[in-house]
């Protein structure tokens, strides 16, 4: 066995009675995989897959040990006896690989709603949740023995069901981190004051549990290390409760979080904004203080983080779920010395983080297995048809993964000299480089499956017909479009089409697929997590001097086609990162910016992905000025003119640029030639209709597994 | 009381052919009752209801015609409702009324959340909220789609249904197509937006020839500039001639989808003076087609009037028979005089396109959307439809006795006299208002304490809010159903113990909340104003008039912005201070989210999002921005606190907390929490022991 290059991430380390193979932990996450109220086959292949990829221990989603607990629709009811056979199916499924299972036990006390149960939520003290916004029953001395009770019939259903060890959530959204917290518990009883106290709910519980399970299953106990919410549990009080912990003796392991799920979630599934491992604080101070084994979590992705966590001493274990979201066999790709193949999570939290919040199931921006790991793969193609796939953007390159990870024979042909269309845009924003890990993941898989691109080389009828392809896939992406309410003549794309800036549509050499030598392919972009060059706005020529007001669109920005400076006026249309990106950037520039949006807030699709909190807190920094309910009438000299739409009065702003982040329009007319012509030809991604990466990395997935 | 069997709402009329029982129509709706994208035993239960209560015609929730479209969750897909189809037919059918299915598909207006596919639309028209760009349709999709249509109809008739209705009006690709707003094609599709539905009627018709065919038509979409109006709406009608049965008139576009159904802000019928006029000009054309009216029709004489002046030929009163099932019945028996738990329209729990997918409720018929259903949470004892109960009796036999809970008492078989033990309930609230009429409904002897002179407790202090006038009605209800069935009602009376000391069969306590603590410091002189209090007495708040208040709204809830409409209308000057980004957030399920911004832009009042207060002194609000921590001040005259209640648990902790709370002296929720959980723990009382002690428990 060679050296591993993560040798202590590679190591064994036990938790109690359980045996752990190595420091990767794929820690609880909810899925929204249950069905009323009861495990899925889904969720066996989903905990499954990570185990067959390497995983060193799985700690299902929690389960809830009550019925006056269910906060949201698809949580599992751990307390009806009828789970077992769920469990039964999702441990069975995880130790074939050898993998030890735990399940997460819970009680979100007043962090919930009674919306499903028809019953009061039950809480240390009548505090109403600041997300859920429902004051809960202050609970009496007979319920607490009724909620410790339940956490020991659950514990023992998880042992019958086949767990290897339960795991008490504890930390943020939990009826336990309620009474340890001086913000949720005002009580005046044995069960509120000191922390001897406030602790005592939560020592009552391990020590029923223990007493339920006995021995030979684990136990451990996840803590908050700081609420990060006045007058709340800090990393102090954290340790202390650790040590209380320790010091009764039926604990096997500490796991960690940081923040409450309803207050301040933004800190707990950080996105991309925040900086990796940026929690790892609160697993060292509870390392310092105790000899139990301590879980740390906090975005950290990829295994040199992980080694280096353990290494430098932050934790034992590292808890690593989006990761392996994102990429399954991540644990395997790095023991074997392949970590470059891993398919490294974003962090931009689309489609895992964000579903979550709107009670769908969960999946990943690039993984379109992820959430339907219990469906059949797809199978190998019955003929090989050679596709030509039109377009090297994130819909396009997972088209000809797929298409080629079949069996068929693919050429990609890109317009411009680099892969990744508006992903290059949109990472080359600060805070938004590792959203261009989604191209570089494609582009480690595209170089593996040997699938060829010609770069500077856009399909054009002439083209696709001398190379002759079965099947024309196209993926030509979108482009700015101007609104209806602005004159074409201060439009800035008009400037452009009419000017010289056509060169991305100049003819060029046709090849075929039998060539060899392929004129125009360019070196592959190099697999690394930089993103594309950063665009430097001191060496951008600006094409056109704003003598009166222009409107532009936000990639005319990001392409530094347009430099705009002084008074910047953005419209938000769109809802997502593209007005707040680039009201960051040319606030940085030291434009005065102001952002505007027709909707209720700037940026309302923020709110899903935990970027709103984020945004808002820089955009105060950074002196940029918000107003919503605005609807564009208009531009004229040196000003733009909006209806606040709620009251109908005019608005008028200064301006010396308007920057557009509006719907763009599909290029869509290469696919209406082809279908024209009687070519099997398919679209994906925002040719079909402009809408976020996710649509495009599916449709391109479907397509390539359809053909 | 005299029954007036000429009511035109009780009357059959035929539709192809067929009768219906009465012109009352029960509307298609979102239900999440749902297993998946299928029909379950609970939808059958919930239209079964309602036929049985009277309801001539049912329209199922709208099936999606194929699978492109997944609007919602649990969005029925036509594909697989057959057997649930077939099921309802069956079960609504029994009870006297026609089944008809929806059909639709969203359009642009849907969610590629679930399909994870595009948006299919006439033209790439983004839908306000969503934002999401949709996929032009090809003519090949446009194809497929009346494919489906018609495919998704025959399945209907053949599971039994007596017709379908075509989906027009409010998230639908047909309006859309109809609509200038979003139909910009350069096709024949575009030169001619009556096509697409042209063509779907033609291949419905075509196919199932004998079945009825209604259409949900959209006739104002409150956007003249591009959108349908009536005057548009009349020329669509004449150019689908008579290949319809009947049309039901609805309003609303892709920027007013609150408009369709709105709640109490809204006058009942609001939409009667367009449906008339296109009436009219129907007539100058000679064209007579059936026509069925919509649009917050709850008061039964509006929805008689419209029929007897020949405006319309029925009336959808969806939501008044989701508040009571027995509308028709109700209506049958004692006419216009009739007593029925009235729709308040507050859009609180009928509403429910939201993502975490609530079932269908109703805030003061705790039954609805739980019809029978054993399993479930809000399992009720007495689940018997009234309407069985009349059956019973012969027709006119005795107008004159009273309705609703002596018959299920008679039924019961138990009564006591006001000489036995009586359960004493302490609150004339919605929660002790339930919880008394339902005992009573039970049999018991029943005693009513409330300490205000007024029965209805917050139901009647929110109805002093402006455009929340109609929560009254629900406690008259209540009031006027405890008064004959013999509740003993002891008002202005504050309970003590001594008061509970006398043998009783249970006490319940139903006191209500309390003002909630404040999370920042008030000066001694500083003005706090309690918003139930200030609803109370409206006239006289406590502070001069026209004073500038701070209305604290950590909640964005039902409330404080209720009172801040009502006294900035009555010259107050109101800044609302909220940590949300919206003010409102919970208005959204009810609709009114968007509507409020532009009346409370309207009334001047100042909106500070993303602050807290830190402290309040007499003439002074300090505030503090929640991302910069900036802290700055406002002059004003007080706050109002319109944060968390808490329970009022005196006099519960006054008699060493023995007997059982419900509603908000448990734990202050809403309205519907309250009624709930009387309706329950008065379907709990045990009926077979006797007189229990003053100190001992109700039990649970």
């Amino acid at each position: 066995m060679t050296m591993s290059r993560y040798p202590i991430l590679f190591s064994p380390i036990r938790l109690g009675p359980v045996k752990v193979e190595n420091r990767i932990v794929f820690s609880a996450h909810l899925t929204n995989y249950a069905s009323n109220g009861l495990p899925t086959a889904q969720h066996a292949a989903y905990y499954a897959s990570r185990a067959r990829g390497g995983a060193g221990l799985i700690i299902t989603e929690e389960h809830s040990v009550h019925p006056t607990d269910w906060p949201y629709e698809k949580m599992i009811h751990a307390w009806k006896p009828e789970v077992v056979s769920g469990y039964r199916l999702i441990t069975d499924a995880v130790h074939q690989y050898g993998t030890p299972i735990f399940a997460q036990i819970n009680h979100n006390g007043g962090q919930g709603s009674g919306m499903y149960s028809r019953l009061p939520l039950w809480a240390p003290s009548p505090v109403a949740d600041p997300l859920f916004r429902e004051v809960p029953l202050e609970i009496d001395e007979e319920k607490i023995e009724e909620v410790i009770a339940s956490y020991a019939d659950v514990a023992l259903r998880c042992k019958q069901g086949g767990f290897d060890g339960v795991e008490l959530q504890c930390s943020h959204s939990s009826i336990v981190r309620q009474f340890l917290s001086p913000a949720t518990n005002l009580r005046s009883d044995q069960y509120g004051g000191d922390l001897e106290n406030r602790a005592r709910l939560l020592l009552e519980i391990t020590e029923a549990v223990r007493h339920a399970v006995g021995e030979e299953m684990a136990i451990g106990v996840r803590l908050c290390g700081d609420e990060l919410i006045e007058g709340g549990t800090g990393i102090t009080e954290a340790v202390e409760v650790a040590k209380m912990i320790e010091q009764q003796g039926v604990v096997d392991y500490i796991n960690t979080s940081i923040g409450v799920a309803t207050a301040t979630l933004f800190t707990i599934e950080a996105s991309m904004q925040f900086p990796p491992g940026y929690a790892l604080f609160i697993p060292s101070a509870i390392r310092y203080a105790t000899n139990l084994p301590v879980v740390g979590v906090g975005r950290i992705k990829d295994p040199q983080q992980a080694e280096k966590a353990l290494s430098e001493g932050y934790c034992d274990l590292v808890g690593m779920v989006r990761a392996q979201i994102a990429d399954p066999d991540f644990a395997n790709k790095a023991a074997n010395g392949t970590p470059e193949k891993i398919r490294l999570c974003l962090s931009c939290n689309q489609e895992c983080v964000g579903r979550m919040g709107l009670n769908r199931w969960l999946g990943c921006i690039e993984n379109p297995r992820t959430g339907k790991e219990s469906h059949l793969p797809p199978r190998p193609a019955r003929t090989r048809k050679r596709v030509l796939v039109i377009g090297a953007g994130p819909g396009g390159l997972q088209t000809a993964i797929a298409a080629s990870s079949r069996g068929h024979e693919v050429l990609v042909l890109e317009a411009t000299p680099h892969p990744g269309g508006q992903i290059r845009l949109a990472a080359s924003i600060p805070h938004r480089a590792e959203l261009f890990d989604l191209v570089r993941n494609q582009m480690n898989t595209i170089a593996e499956l040997g699938v060829k691109i010609l770069y500077e080389t856009p399909g054009t009828l002439r083209s696709i017909k001398e190379i002759d392809p079965s099947v024309v896939v196209v993926a030509t992406g979108s482009i700015p479009q101007r609104p209806s309410w602005l004159p074409a003549h201060l439009y800035f794309q008009d400037h452009i089409q009419a000017g010289s800036a056509t060169s991305l549509s100049h003819p060029h050499p046709v090849t075929t697929f039998s060539e060899q030598q392929l004129p125009g392919v360019r070196e592959l972009y190099p697999p690394s997590s930089g993103g594309p060059d950063k665009l430097d706005a001191d060496s951008v020529e600006e094409p056109i001097m704003a003598s009166r007001t222009v409107a532009v669109d936000v990639r005319h920005v990001l392409e530094g086609m347009a430099t705009p400076r002084g008074r910047v006026v953005i419209v938000d249309d769109l809802g997502f990162h593209q007005a707040t990106s680039v009201a960051e950037l040319l606030a940085d520039r030291g434009c005065s910016v102001t952002v505007t949006t027709s909707a209720m807030i700037v940026g309302q699709d923020l709110g899903i992905t935990l970027d709103l909190e984020g945004w808002n807190m820089r955009a105060a920094a950074k002196g940029i000025t918000q107003l919503t309910e605005l609807v564009p009438e208009g531009i004229s000299e040196g000003e733009i003119v909006f209806l606040h739409h709620p009251s109908g009065n005019r608005l008028v702003l200064p301006a010396d640029w308007v920057v557009l982040a509006v719907p763009p329009e599909p290029s869509e007319s290469l696919y209406f030639e082809l279908i024209e012509e009687g070519i099997e030809t398919y679209r994906v991604g925002d040719a079909v209709a402009p809408r976020k990466a996710h649509a495009a990395v599916l449709e391109g997935n479907a397509v390539g597994e359809m053909l | 009381m005299t029954s007036d069997p000429s009511l035109r709402l009780c009357q059959a009329f035929r539709i192809r052919g067929l009768e219906a029982s009465s012109r009352v129509v029960f509307g298609p709706h979102e239900t999440n009752l749902g297993e998946e994208r299928r029909f379950s035993q609970r939808h059958v239960a919930y239209y079964r209801r309602r036929a049985a209560g009277g309801a001539g015609i049912i329209v199922t929730e709208e099936a999606a015609v194929n699978p492109s479209d997944w609007p919602y969750e649990r969005s029925p897909l036509a594909s697989l409702c057959e057997r649930g189809w077939r099921q309802i037919a069956r079960a609504v059918h029994s009870e006297g009324a026609l089944a008809i299915a929806a059909l639709g598909h969203s359009g642009g207006q849907g969610s590629s959340a679930y399909s994870q596919t595009a948006l299919l639309a006439p033209s790439r028209v983004p839908e306000v909220v969503s934002r999401e760009i949709p996929k032009a349709m090809e003519s090949r999709d446009i194809e497929s789609t009346i494919n489906s249509f018609a495919r998704s109809a025959i399945s209907a008739i053949t599971a039994g249904m007596d017709g379908v209705e075509i989906n027009a009006g409010q998230y639908s690709l047909v309006r859309q197509f109809l609509s200038g707003l979003t139909n910009h094609r350069g096709d024949a599709y575009g030169s001619n937006r009556l096509l697409f539905l042209k063509e779907i009627l033609q291949a419905i018709r075509s196919r199932t020839p004998n079945a009825i065919l209604g259409l949900r038509l959209c006739i104002d979409e409150l956007a003249p500039w591009a959108g349908i109006t009536p005057e548009i709406a009349v020329e669509y009608i004449l150019g689908l001639a008579n290949s319809i049965d009947y049309i039901t008139l609805v309003r609303g576009s892709i920027y007013s989808a609150w408009a369709t159904r709105p709640d109490s802000h809204v006058e009942p019928g609001f939409n009667l003076p367009a449906t008339r006029m296109i009436k009219e000009a129907l007539k100058a054309h000679d064209l007579s087609v059936t026509l069925i009216a919509q649009g917050s029709l709850v008061d039964p004489r509006q929805a008689e009037d419209a029929i007897a002046d020949g405006v319309v030929d029925a009336v959808e009163m969806t939501r008044a028979q989701i508040a009571e099932p027995d509308l028709v019945s109700l209506l049958r028996l004692h006419g216009l005089r009739a007593r029925y738990r009235p729709c308040i329209l507050c859009n609180q729990n009928c509403q429910v396109r939201d993502p975490r997918n609530p079932v269908i409720g109703c805030i003061g018929n705790p039954e609805a959307g739980y019809e029978g259903a054993d399993e479930l949470p809000g399992n009720f004892l007495d689940t018997k439809p009234l309407s069985k109960v009349f059956d019973d009796q012969p027709e006119n036999e005795d107008s004159s006795r009273e309705p609703t809970g002596t018959e299920r008492s008679d039924r019961a078989g138990f009564r006591e006299s006001r000489s036995s033990p009586p359960v004493i309930v302490i609150g004339g609230g919605p929660a002790g208002l339930e919880c008394a009429r339902t005992a009573a409904t039970r049999g018991f002897h029943v005693q009513l304490y409330e300490r205000s002179h007024r029965l209805g407790g917050a139901l009647r202090f929110i109805s002093n809010a402006d455009g929340k006038q109609r929560f009254s009605l629900l406690a008259d209800w209540l009031e006027g159903e405890c008064m004959s069935l013999g509740v003993e009602v002891i008002l202005g009376v504050e309970a003590t113990p001594e008061h509970l000391s006398a043998p009783s069969r249970a006490v319940v306590i139903c006191t209500g909340s309390r003002p909630g603590r404040l999370t920042f410091p008030i000066s001694a002189d500083g003005v706090v104003i309690d918003p139930a209090e200030a609803l109370n007495n409206i006239g006289s708040i406590g502070v001069p008039d026209g004073s500038h208040l701070v209305a604290w709204d950590p909640l964005g809830g039902y409330l404080v912005l209720p009172l801040v409409e009502t006294l900035a209308r009555r010259g107050y000057e109101l800044t609302v201070v909220t940590p949300d980004l919206i003010v409102g957030t919970q208005l959204s399920r009810t609709g009114d989210l968007v509507p409020l911004q532009s009346r409370l832009a309207h009334l001047d009042v100042r909106m500070l999002k993303h602050h807290r207060i830190r402290e309040v002194s007499a003439d002074e609000v300090v505030v503090e921005d929640i991302f910069t921590n900036r802290r700055s001040s406002i002059s004003a005259a007080g706050i109002i606190n319109g944060g968390p209640r808490l329970p009022d648990t005196d006099l519960w902790n006054a008699t060493n907390r023995s007997y059982d709370r419900i509603g908000d002296a448990l734990a202050p929720r809403s309205i519907a929490e309250a009624i709930y959980e009387g309706r329950r723990k008065a379907l709990e009382l045990p009926l077979s022991i006797s007189t229990i002690g003053s100190t001992v428990s109700s039990g649970s």
